[in-house]
């Protein structure tokens, strides 16, 4: 028989147990096509140029973050399949077969999955493009006629990336079995000379762990200035060696020293499950670790995600507050504007306001070129009144202003204590900032302060006075109507028409789609990871079951040690990552300026139910691969 | 003498093979064991021995005949209570020991009692007396990796008997044993017969092995050929085992 034909036929026959491997590997590739497919298939031109510029590069980014994945996916899995193939793989040493041979039809093998693998991933990825786009854009609520069509260049770049980096790890593979002698592979299993880790190790990895993890949490939810960004990105370092030492430390400190204590040992299945814990933990705790990142991004996904719908939901709104914003450098205008506008619709509040233009060079920033503007604490209240908006502020001392300001999409200062403005050579104290639409879209475009009417009157000579008069239609029909015949009306500065019709920002939507489906990959990623790792063991467990099951055990008692095996696997990276997740998206909702607390407990939840659900599958499995089912 | 039955086998058959091709590999066995007794089936390759003890250790079905366990036919109770009856009647001793290698020498010997929802001090207890009496106490906190094959069995063994079953199959114990290692199991298993705390059905091919034993059985083809008993002296029961076997003429090893 030929090395060809021998390796088709154990991959005929072993096929069944390779499947895990392949639909794992079909999947990563099929999600990558589809973000792919977005790109080429010409669905996002209807959105415009300047929304298709910015998702380009938002799918960019993901496209790395999955080249990663990819990439720790692949080396993942050839890596459990590798020594799995091991011991098998051995028996040929007997048969004659040098290294180089065995390594070739290894080779040989895990081509014909990759391959395998690849063409279901891009079957199925063309077959689900649509699905994908549809489900992408539903999510967007964002309408768009969508055809049938795969890109051949999404194809290509999909395959072509996957082969790359499955060949490499086949050519590590190959490499590692030509390396390896014969002994280790014929008892590439039975490495059982199992020796506890000694206990200080453990106490120092867990006391380490401990600390960093507390320094990641405390990084993340500490107020600060401009360093919050710097804060947060340590953060993640921090959180993620901290979860990689807590699993290789504080848990199997902690099952040692149960195991020690026999009065609690020797209760029912425990003598059997905690010993079994200790016994895989040392090689399984990179899964554990790995897994609970894995999902703490998934959650920090998901929580950006509806931070940005947060944030397109308030632009939105600030948009809306006004239909025409008009500027002027006269005062006394607003009846006529209004005269003017309701020749064509109806008006449903209109509004003004005094707003004194500074010079940059009277303020003490370093940013120059901004226009900063300064508003007066009684004609805010006044405007508030008439445009029906919240003024929830006392009055302010002399020395203290009340940023008026636009929603950040990231804001890096969280805590406002910190923050105070030069303006000619007075200093200001920030009591607070307000995100209060009172000037609707101009808001978004200028620095504004608003101080009281005294400070208001000593800074007037500082700067130049625009009056802003305000109008919001009350039917959006007569929109161009009212923009025309005030555009021909040209007794005005500047005019601002918001068109409630445009799509200028729906990127942002898109964006937040993307982030729900990276979460949805990164749960079903972790999920799956999690299964594959206990659908290995379980081979490995085999024997041990046998031996359990010839004294006279019963299966039902076995079972029950199982499921508590599993819960305790399943379990404490949730654990881990239910208490993570509070920081980072605690985090993540300062640096947003936005509650996601909702959205965080809602994600925990979902993971948790699906998590739950391959729980339920592995120990079904785990059960029929032990044997005593 | 007890007059307790523990076992009791009457007309066992059993065949192996499809209908048409059978090979019938036990032929009409009868044996009795009695409360305390330490029994030695010894016979040839292929004489049956292992489907003897498959079957009485409810591995196995036979084609004809019962097997009482404790007053219970074993062929006709339900699956429920025969693994009941595996935990509770029944302790088991292998040739390769089967110690879980992921616990220690004391989680390993403690194991069956615990699952079986016994106080953690009366393991505690149970395991520590055990230990002391087959001279394993220095070792419970091992590992069966850092253990010899004879410390090995001796804890099988222990973990056999922490449950005080009514009967102990011993399926070739000291098969993969040094002869130092095979005396010092046996000694402690003829302790352990000898204060009552077992009764014992050990299979081996071995004479000296045999020797150990109340009576041996030799079983050829099916059959139980014929039954010694020891008088007082195990030296003078050996030879007499040895003597049998010449003059059975079979091949035993």
């Amino acid at each position: 028989m030929s090395m060809m034909k021998l390796a088709v036929h154990n991959f005929k026959t072993s096929f069944k147990s390779y499947l895990s491997l392949i639909i794992s590997l079909a999947f990563t590739i099929l999600i990558f096509y589809n973000f792919q497919n977005i790109l080429f298939s010409g669905v996002l031109t209807s959105l415009g140029e300047s929304n298709t510029r910015n998702i380009r590069i938002i799918i960019q980014v993901i496209t790395l973050v999955l080249i990663c994945f990819i990439l720790f996916f692949v080396w993942y899995s050839t890596n459990v399949f590798l020594t799995k193939r091991k011991k098998e793989i051995g028996i040929y040493v007997f048969m004659g077969l040098t290294n180089q041979k065995i390594g070739k039809l290894y080779m040989i093998e895990t081509t014909l999955i990759g391959l395998v693998a690849l063409g279901l991933g891009i079957g199925f990825g063309v077959l689900t493009t649509q699905l994908f786009q549809m489900i992408m854009m539903a999510i967007s609520d964002i309408s768009v006629e969508l055809v049938f069509g795969f890109s051949l260049q999404a194809i290509l770049l999909a395959a072509v990336v996957y082969l790359v980096i499955y060949f490499i790890f086949t050519l590590k593979g190959y490499v590692n079995i030509v390396r390896s002698s014969v002994l280790e592979m014929v008892s590439a299993n039975k490495q059982n000379e199992y020796v506890k880790t000694k206990a200080w190790i453990l106490i120092l990895k867990s006391i380490l762990g401990v600390i960093i993890t507390g320094i990641g949490y405390y990084l993340a939810i500490k107020e600060g200035g401009i360093e919050v960004m710097s804060n947060v990105l340590s953060a993640v370092v921090f959180v993620i060696i901290g979860v990689y030492l807590l699993f290789g430390g504080l848990i199997p400190l902690i099952c040692q020293k149960l195991a020690d204590q026999k009065r609690f040992l020797y209760k029912r299945e425990r003598n059997l499950w905690i010993n079994n814990i200790i016994f895989r933990i040392k090689k399984n705790y990179h899964t554990y670790a790995m897994v609970s990142v894995l999902m703490l991004c998934s959650v920090t996904a998901l929580a950006t995600g509806f931070a940005m719908k947060n944030r397109y939901e308030g632009i939105v709104h600030f948009r809306n507050t006004y239909t025409f914003q008009i500027l002027s450098s006269q005062t006394g205008l607003r009846e006529e504007y209004k005269r003017v506008i309701e020749k064509e619709s109806g008006i449903a509040y209109s509004s003004k306001i005094a707003l004194l233009q500074l010079d940059s060079n009277a303020v003490d920033s370093p940013y120059q070129n901004q226009y900063y503007g300064i508003l007066s604490y009684s004609q805010v209240q006044q405007l508030a009144k008439e445009s029906g908006l919240d003024f929830p502020f006392e009055q302010l001392e002399e020395d203290e202003y009340i940023s008026v300001s636009q929603l950040h999409l990231m804001s890096f200062i969280t805590d406002s204590s910190l923050v105070t403005e030069t303006i000619n050579g007075k200093v200001y104290q920030e009591v607070e900032e307000t995100s209060i639409p009172y000037l609707g879209y101009l808001q978004e475009k200028l620095n504004l302060y608003m101080v009281s009417d005294s400070q208001y009157q000593e800074l007037m000579p500082l700067g130049t006075v625009v009056y802003c008069y305000n109008y919001k239609l009350s039917d959006m029909d007569h929109f161009e109507a009212a923009q025309d015949i005030l555009k021909s009306y040209d007794n005005y500065d500047g005019l601002v028409s918001l068109d409630p019709n445009s799509n200028e920002i729906e990127w942002i939507k898109v964006l937040y789609s993307l982030c729900v489906f990276m979460f949805m990959v990164f749960v079903l990623a972790s999920g799956s990871i999690l299964f594959m790792k206990l659908y290995n063991d379980a081979y490995d467990e085999k024997e041990r079951y046998q031996i359990l099951h010839k004294i006279g055990i019963s299966k039902k008692t076995l079972k029950k040690a199982i499921i508590n095996e599993l819960r305790f696997a399943y379990l404490t990276p949730l654990l881990v990552m239910s208490i993570s997740s509070y920081f980072s998206v605690h985090s993540l909702a300062k640096l947003m300026q936005t509650k996601l607390l909702n959205v965080n407990i809602m994600s925990v939840l979902v993971i948790y139910v699906f998590i739950y659900i391959c729980y339920r599958l592995s120990v079904s499995i785990y059960q029929k691969n032990v044997g005593i089912k | 003498m007890n007059e307790k039955k523990v076992v009791e086998i009457q007309n066992l058959v059993k065949n192996f093979g499809v209908r048409g091709f059978q090979t019938r590999v036990l032929k009409g066995i009868d044996l009795t064991i009695y409360r305390n007794d330490f029994i030695a089936i010894m016979g040839p390759s292929g004489s049956g021995k292992s489907t003897l003890l498959n079957i009485l250790s409810t591995i196995d079905k036979a084609t004809q005949g019962a097997v009482f366990i404790d007053g219970k036919d074993i062929s006709k109770i339900s699956n429920k209570e025969l693994s009941k009856i595996r935990r509770d009647k029944i302790g088991f001793v292998f040739q390769d020991y089967n110690l879980l290698d992921t616990m220690t020498l004391q989680d390993n010997i403690v194991l069956p009692l615990s699952l079986n929802g016994v106080s953690s001090k009366i393991c505690l207890e149970k395991s520590q007396r055990l230990a002391d009496m087959f001279g394993l106490s220095a070792h419970l906190t091992k590992y069966p990796y850092q253990l010899s094959g004879g410390q090995k069995q001796r804890g099988a063994t222990c973990r056999a008997l922490i449950t005080e079953p009514e009967i102990i199959f011993a399926d070739e114990p000291t098969g993969a044993l040094d002869s130092k290692s095979s005396h010092d199991l046996l000694e402690c298993l003829k302790l352990v017969n000898d204060q009552g705390q077992a009764t014992i059905l050990m299979v081996t091919h071995d004479a000296f092995s045999a020797s150990y034993a109340k009576d041996v059985y030799i079983l050829s083809d099916g059959t139980i050929k014929c039954r010694l008993s020891k008088g007082t002296d195990r030296k003078e029961f050996y030879d007499r085992i040895i003597e049998m076997q010449a003059s059975m003429g079979s091949d035993f090893s």
